[in-house]
């Protein structure tokens, strides 16, 4: 187990090389085809004097003369920027020159309690739900679940947001607030947007909101499986052998049919990191997703490079714990 | 050992001590698919005493697993119903008990070994576990009871180096081995009847007599009911007291073995017999029975065997033969039973 562990780290870390390369060169053609974003340090619209324009682009590694030459891959920059990172300094941005690794400390804590809340609402929901439509296969129940999870998963999630946060948010706090006061848990869950000063109460709406995207496929997902070991002799064992239908679920059914459902979840874990731009967005949460989209946006060359890089670490993290949940859930799948 | 004491009227209330042990009465099972009844066992007849051991042999489809399953209540419903018929314990209609009570039934009284024992166990739980669950499950024992229970079990099945194993998983052990444990897991509450539903057909031939050995010694030790299923009359030779043969959902012949194999009554038992390779009969071809069984969706009228029949008449495509005795203990279903049974067809 030990060794395949390092070798899954060493494949991830070659991996995350890869990443960061394709993002430096990326970056580079942007430079050599978009034009000079040193330019902002002036505002963005006068032409500074050559000379200033020089010593700034030296203090942000932007006066190699590969920048000038479109489809340059740039490499001496790129190794500087690697001996950068690795010393522990991730650099600052060219807007108000702030320390990049102080702003991850805030924008990343905040995107992982929305992915908290709302991969725990996935898992939780689409377990019950397949759970529920397997055992009823064919019925009403069966045929209820599997058309309201593809009518949720239907609506883009910006959508359900923006309802939420017109049409729902203020009514539901009034009321929460009638009741419970403003400065009790139940008074700011409702909150429209993001509250620094509760940063895990006002995010839990939009982590279940979040937790929607995905719900039909991994409710079918889980339903399919369960169905599967429904019909397998084991499960006519345990029948034979007097068990109530709960443990038959619960021990013999839910655990033979995690296999895809891992697999599932860690996919649309992944996949959910793009869906945070929007929800982030929306509900004004700082996070990695709505930083990265500002800072595509102003040209912040670093600032994207660093925040792709983390969220490229956090999809190689997940398929790892996938992995070995793999070894955890099934004895007969070992890595040696 | 205060645990180890049972009472029979705990599991299964209204229980007669005199009544025979399991009594299968008329017992008939249908199938729905798409809409259309299909017939599987069309009234089932037979008994079984204490100590005793029945062999129900038939063909692929004959109807002899859905027999078991539905005297066991563990047919996939949808699309399995029994449809009529009556399945005494000790005198009590098991068929008729509240959900709980059978669930009860099964394992405290009766105890079921499945053919495939790599598929009919779950992949997952180490064998310790499965077996330990039925103490948890069903005698309220503690995590650690169960697992101690479980290796006397899988000690006494004959699995060498027992109480290490008890953590092991089914892949882990080999075919006979795993069958063993699923024979543990059966006997795990001391039923009184054990099914065993083709417990050899995936084993090789040495482990095969192992098996039956085993099944045999065990049900003798605690004077057991077995129930053998088997396609296979060699297989129950040596280790049946009664044999009932079934053939598209019916039983053609109920008797003793001796009587079985030395004077059947029915025309589709002696073609069964004539299909078993012999010492005697080496360099000879051998007999088959020409045809396919019936499909149960669209039974031949009258007797159910007759477009096979060596010795069918007229009559047999038209008149259900009737289940007679020809001698004691002796039942077939056959229009000339009583010939048969003499020789004289």
């Amino acid at each position: 187990m030990g060794r395949y562990v390092i070798r899954r780290l060493l494949q991830g870390l070659l991996t995350l090389g890869i990443v960061l390369f394709l993002l430096h060169y990326l970056m580079a053609l942007s430079v050599q085809i978009r034009g000079n974003p040193a330019i902002l340090f002036f505002g963005g619209d006068r032409t500074p004097p050559p000379a200033m324009l020089a010593q700034v682009e030296k203090l942000y590694g932007l006066d190699n003369a590969c920048y000038d030459r479109p489809g340059d891959p740039c490499l001496v920059p790129f190794v500087e920027r690697l001996q950068r990172y690795a010393s522990g300094d991730l650099g600052t941005t060219l807007n108000g020159n702030r320390d990049v690794g102080d702003l991850l400390a805030i924008y990343i804590p905040n995107t992982l309690r929305l992915f908290i809340f709302s991969t725990l609402t996935l898992v939780i929901v689409a377990m019950l739900l397949g759970t529920w439509a397997a055992r009823h296969r064919g019925g009403f129940i069966d045929h209820t679940v599997r058309g309201t999870t593809i009518l949720i998963d239907s609506v883009p999630v910006f959508l359900v947001l923006l309802a939420y946060v017109y049409l729902a948010a203020v009514p539901l706090t009034n009321w929460a607030r009638d009741i419970w006061g403003a400065d009790t848990f139940m008074g700011e869950v409702f909150s429209p947007s993001y509250d620094p000063d509760h940063p895990w109460t006002t995010i839990i709406i939009p982590g279940i909101i979040v937790g929607t995207v995905g719900l039909a496929t991994l409710t079918r997902l889980v339903r399919a499986s369960q169905l599967e070991n429904l019909g397998s002799d084991f499960v006519r064992t345990a029948k034979a052998k007097g068990l109530p239908n709960m443990r038959i679920t619960v021990v013999h059914v839910v655990r033979n049919s995690m296999i895809p459902v891992v697999t599932g979840v860690g996919y649309i874990f992944a996949f959910a990191l793009s869906g945070a731009v929007l929800t982030e967005g929306i509900m004004n949460i700082p996070g990695m997703g709505r930083m990265i989209f500002q800072a595509v946006q102003r040209q912040e060359v670093n600032l994207v490079i660093v925040g792709l890089t983390v969220t490229a670490v956090v999809v190689v993290i997940v398929t790892l714990i996938v992995d070995l949940l793999y070894a955890a859930l099934d004895p007969r799948i070992r890595y040696e | 050992m205060a645990e180890n004491l049972r009472i029979i009227g705990d599991t299964l209330p209204g229980v007669d001590m005199n009544a025979p042990l399991l009594e299968v009465e008329d017992l008939r099972v249908e199938f729905k698919i798409r809409g259309k009844r299909v017939p599987a066992v069309r009234g089932a007849n037979f008994s079984l005493e204490t100590g005793r051991t029945l062999a129900i042999v038939g063909e692929s489809g004959s109807g002899k697993s859905v027999t078991s399953q539905a005297v066991m209540g563990i047919l996939d419903s949808p699309p399995g119903y029994i449809t009529g018929g009556a399945v005494r314990l000790h005198g009590v209609d098991i068929l008729k008990q509240d959900e709980d009570t059978k669930r009860g039934i099964r394992s405290n009284h009766i105890g079921m070994v499945f053919q495939d024992a790599l598929s009919a166990l779950n992949p997952l739980w180490s064998v310790g576990f499965q077996i330990g669950e039925l103490f948890r499950v069903h005698r309220g024992s503690s995590r650690k009871d169960a697992k101690k229970r479980a290796g006397e079990l899988l000690d006494l099945v004959g699995i060498p180096d027992a109480k290490n194993r008890i953590g092991h998983y089914p892949h882990q052990f080999s075919g006979g081995m795993r069958q063993r444990v699923m024979i543990a897991m059966a006997l795990a509450l001391e039923p009184e009847i054990l099914i065993a539903d083709e417990p050899t057909t995936a084993l090789d031939v040495t482990v095969q007599a192992q098996i039956m050995r085993l099944l045999k010694e065990i049900q003798e030790e605690r004077s057991m009911g077995l129930i053998l299923i088997t396609h296979d009359l060699g297989v129950v030779a040596d280790v049946a007291d009664d044999v009932a043969v079934m053939y598209a959902g019916q039983i053609m012949e109920q008797a003793s073995i001796h009587d079985v194999f030395k004077r059947p009554a029915n025309p589709y038992t002696k073609a069964l017999l004539r299909a078993i390779p012999r010492v005697d009969t080496l360099g000879q071809e051998l007999e088959v029975i020409r045809g396919l069984p019936p499909n149960p969706a669209s039974l031949p009228g009258g007797c159910s065997f007759h477009p096979r029949c060596w010795a069918a008449e007229e009559k047999c495509s038209v008149e259900e033969p009737p289940w007679a005795s020809v001698a004691e203990e002796h039942r077939s279903r056959c229009h000339f039973a009583e010939e048969v049974y003499r020789n004289e067809r």
